[in-house]
């Protein structure tokens, strides 16, 4: 089974899946971003590290990367120039006001959909997609019932299990004669770990606890806005636990925010990819969009529900759309909003986040 | 008084002036003496090297009076419309209407080097989150601010999708800001699937039909909002004739590119060069006089040509330079190192191509900006440079790099590659700030490192 890498919450893994493919939600190492980043100026280290992966990853069959920011952008023509592995660069459309964009972006997905045939996957059969599709959703639900039960970094982790393989369809097993990084094997652990039946999903998330108990029982209650996360942040989500914090409400680009919408099962029969439509293009609210005002919407709406008392907007240098949403943010906000610019694989960056994050807790104590 | 060619400073444009107006010089009503412009606050023009012939001097005289000519535009009940980012497609759509002006507000990118940093721009963009992190067209918020520039158009009309995230995040703080913009989609210019039905686009590329179907579509949502907002509608003739006249600003500029960068020596110096070719994707705000301008520069070129002189030397090294430079000076900086500009790509080379005619007006503008350079991959761009390096005979490329923008912090790798492999010329890539004068003595060397590479090999040194 051919493995596609992909990094944006706007590419469904269920689509993926359906042709026959494993759908991988990349876990980035940001040293090796760092290393990259040394020698090409300016680039986000997320790209770079996209870069960097796709370079380095031999159990990769192929790229998925999206139109979402332009940097990310410029990395696929640059992989597309390396010309290690196919990458695909899905359209998603900045705005949403007229349905031309919309159908732009299903009329994406077919082509997807051919790309993966022709680099070895195969077209759905009869009612696949419609059962991946109510598998995936049934997972994200069991995981979203127990999201209070556990620490922000086990959430990450379940998350990426839930984009990538959460149904147990591929083998977890390298390909013959090939490597698996350390970073990759990192990922496959969460990931089977969700593609158990719904309730033992629940009760193995529950036994895991957070890594304090009492955090989550005491911590204050914290949002975290921004992009995605690399492996190494899954130790900052300890950290600010350990000294006092909660991610009540993850709205990173990994995180809750941008889960698909719940699947209407009416829907779901009727048209299948039109589904998938909607629950992803129609209901994900991101930075990106133009205008950008659901975004908004969204957090007001959790922001309240989950009575965050303070917003940690981690970004990283170069990325220019959450950098130009900072001082809006903060001016929009009614809670304390703490800007954390980030570059990746910095050693020192550690001690310097941690003082901030004290800072900020003790201010809202 | 003398007629030889020249690139000549300030002061010396005082006394050419002078000589200009005893002999004779008649001048358009934004006429004048360079010297009131640097007492407006444009103090870079004292650090910039111009060149000395009456028509430069119309040019400049037009591009730094453009606030005034919207200004009165505004005072005539005209429509203001701030196009954002798609670089020479909407505004031809808006001077197809008689009671509409259209500007880029984006170009307020200068402001920063042309009154090299007076102006306190960038420090208001700086006040409100948009650092140096990002590309020097956040001094286009500064001035949405300030409100001592451009007047604030009636209506922002945006191109987003396959855009720089520079100007789209900043678009949308402007929108956040109670400056209500109309978001266009531009998509991601793909390669036809084999099979596919495909659509040729001026300039090099291939588009699938159905891109540019979309695209169409985009651009009649356009016209529907100019057609509510000037309350006039915009027919398909009003549209054609449009197109006729931006046309004919494209090929007045394409003969002026062909005999400035075909010819040696150069007839006319990199720096008015630049300008003439920003001129085409809105016509400074009036498109009558933008071609008068055209055609007194290309006047000067072909004569200069056929009389086989130049500002500058003979052997100049034969430079393409891609991406245009944010502190102007550094075009004189080059012509300084040794080199002269024989072709470029400014971002805008769709703004360059003449749009097709003899076919559905919104179907030709559709196709138009869809042959953006920044719409489709980098890969693309890269090719369209290697063509047209072969159409001017380039020794050397220059990739300029704007600091912070998104775009910039890959492009440069990929292009140079391409072009290096495909052509084995020489390549140089460099950052220009606003303001280069800390950075100068850096830039002019790797300039004429350039310079004297491209030289060697043409003794057959490698």
């Amino acid at each position: 089974m051919i493995r596609v890498g992909y990094f944006s919450p706007f590419v469904p893994p269920e689509w993926i899946a359906a042709h026959g493919a494993c759908p991988e939600w990349l876990t980035l190492d940001g040293t090796a971003s760092h290393a990259f980043n040394a020698t090409h100026r300016g680039v986000c280290p997320c790209a770079g590290a996209i870069a960097a992966r796709t370079m380095d990853d031999f159990a990769l069959d192929a790229m998925v990367l999206t139109t979402a920011c332009d940097q990310m952008r410029y990395a696929a023509a640059y992989l597309d120039t390396v010309g290690k592995i196919p990458v695909f660069l899905l359209n998603v459309p900045s705005t949403w006001q007229s349905l031309q964009v919309r159908q732009l972006y299903r009329e994406e997905l077919e082509r997807l959909g051919r790309f993966l045939t022709e680099i070895g996957g195969r077209e759905p059969r009869g009612g696949e997609l419609e059962s991946i599709i109510l598998g995936y959703d049934q997972r994200r639900s069991a995981a979203l019932e127990a999201r209070a039960k556990v620490s922000a970094r086990q959430w990450q982790e379940t998350l990426v299990g839930l984009r990538s393989d959460p149904l147990g369809l591929a083998p977890h097993q390298p390909k013959a004669g090939q490597a698996r990084n350390p970073t990759f094997m990192n990922m496959s652990a969460p990931c089977a770990e969700v593609a158990n039946k719904d309730s033992k999903t629940r009760a193995r998330m529950e036994a895991a606890g957070p890594t304090s108990s009492r955090a989550l029982q005491t911590g204050i209650p914290l949002a975290l806005v921004g992009g995605p996360l690399m492996t190494e942040d899954r130790s900052f989500l300890a950290m600010l636990e350990q000294v006092g914090g909660r991610i009540v409400l993850d709205a990173s680009e990994g995180g809750e925010r941008t889960l698909p919408a719940t699947v209407d099962g009416r829907r779901l029969r009727e048209d299948p990819l039109e589904e998938l439509v909607r629950i992803y293009f129609d209901s994900i609210p991101d930075v990106f969009r133009r205008p950008n005002s659901h975004l908004y919407e969204w957090l007001g709406e959790h922001l309240k529900a989950h009575a965050v008392r303070g917003i940690i907007l981690r970004r990283y240098l170069f990325c220019d759309l959450w950098h130009a949403e900072s001082h809006r943010l903060r001016q929009w906000s009614e809670v304390p909003v703490l800007d954390m610019d980030v570059i990746a694989g910095d050693e020192g960056e550690s001690r310097r986040v941690l003082g901030r994050i004290e800072a900020f807790l003790e201010m809202l104590r | 008084m003398t007629d030889l060619p020249d690139r000549i400073t300030l002061n010396e444009w005082d006394r050419r002036y002078a000589e200009l107006s005893r002999a004779g010089l008649r001048e358009p009503d934004y006429g004048g003496c360079l010297r009131r412009h640097v007492d407006d606050g444009d103090t870079r023009l004292l650090s910039l090297r111009m060149d000395n012939s009456a028509a430069s001097l119309r040019l400049w005289n037009f591009l730094l009076t453009e606030e005034d000519r919207l200004r009165k535009a505004r005072e005539e009940g005209k429509l203001l419309v701030g196009t954002l980012k798609d670089l020479g497609t909407v505004p031809v759509m808006v001077y197809s209407m008689k009671n509409a002006v259209a500007f880029y507000p984006d170009g307020a990118w200068w402001i920063p080097c042309i009154m090299e940093r007076n102006a306190k721009l960038l420090e208001i963009a700086d006040s409100l989150g948009i650092d140096d992190s990002f590309c020097p067209v956040r001094a286009m918020l500064g001035a949405f601010v300030s409100q001592a520039h451009f007047p604030i158009p009636d209506l922002l009309i945006c191109s987003v999708g396959a855009t720089c995230d520079d100007l789209s995040a900043i678009a949308q703080r402007l929108d956040a800001m109670g400056h209500p913009v109309h978001w266009w989609e531009i998509p991601f210019r793909r390669a036809p699937d084999p099979g596919e039905e495909s659509v040729a686009l001026p300039g090099i590329f291939l588009a699938p039909h159905d891109q540019v179907a979309f695209v169409r579509k985009e651009l009649e949502r356009v016209r529907e909002i100019l057609q509510d907002r000037a309350g006039l509608a915009l027919s398909d003739a009003d549209l054609a004739a449009g197109i006729g006249r931006a046309n004919r600003v494209r090929s007045l500029l394409d003969r002026l590119r062909e005999t400035v960068f075909a010819a040696s020596p150069a007839p006319l110096p990199a720096l008015e060069m630049l300008i003439a070719e920003m001129l085409a994707i809105h016509f400074c705000s009036d498109q009558n006089e933008c071609m008068a301008v055209l055609e007194s520069l290309l006047a000067e070129a072909t004569k200069r040509a056929g009389a086989g002189v130049g500002p500058l030397p003979e052997d100049a090294a034969r430079i393409f330079w891609v991406n245009p430079v944010a502190d102007l000076r550094v075009m004189n900086m080059l012509e300084d190192a040794g080199g002269r500009v024989c072709g470029t790509e400014y971002l805008f080379s769709h703004a360059l191509d003449r749009i097709p005619e003899g076919i559905v007006p919104m179907e030709a503008l559709a196709r138009a900006a869809l042959a953006d350079p920044m719409a489709g991959s980098p890969v693309d761009r890269a090719e369209r440079i290697c063509h047209d390096i072969g159409r001017f005979g380039a020794e050397a490329v220059v990739v300029s790099s704007i600091p912070g923008a998104s775009h910039c912090a890959l492009e440069g790798t990929i292009i140079g590659d391409i072009v290096r492999r495909r052509l084995a010329l020489p390549i140089l890539e460099i950052e220009v700030p606003p303001i280069t004068d800390s950075q100068e003595p850096t830039l002019r060397t790797r300039l004429e490192a350039l310079v004297e590479t491209a030289r060697s090999r043409r003794a057959g040194i490698p």
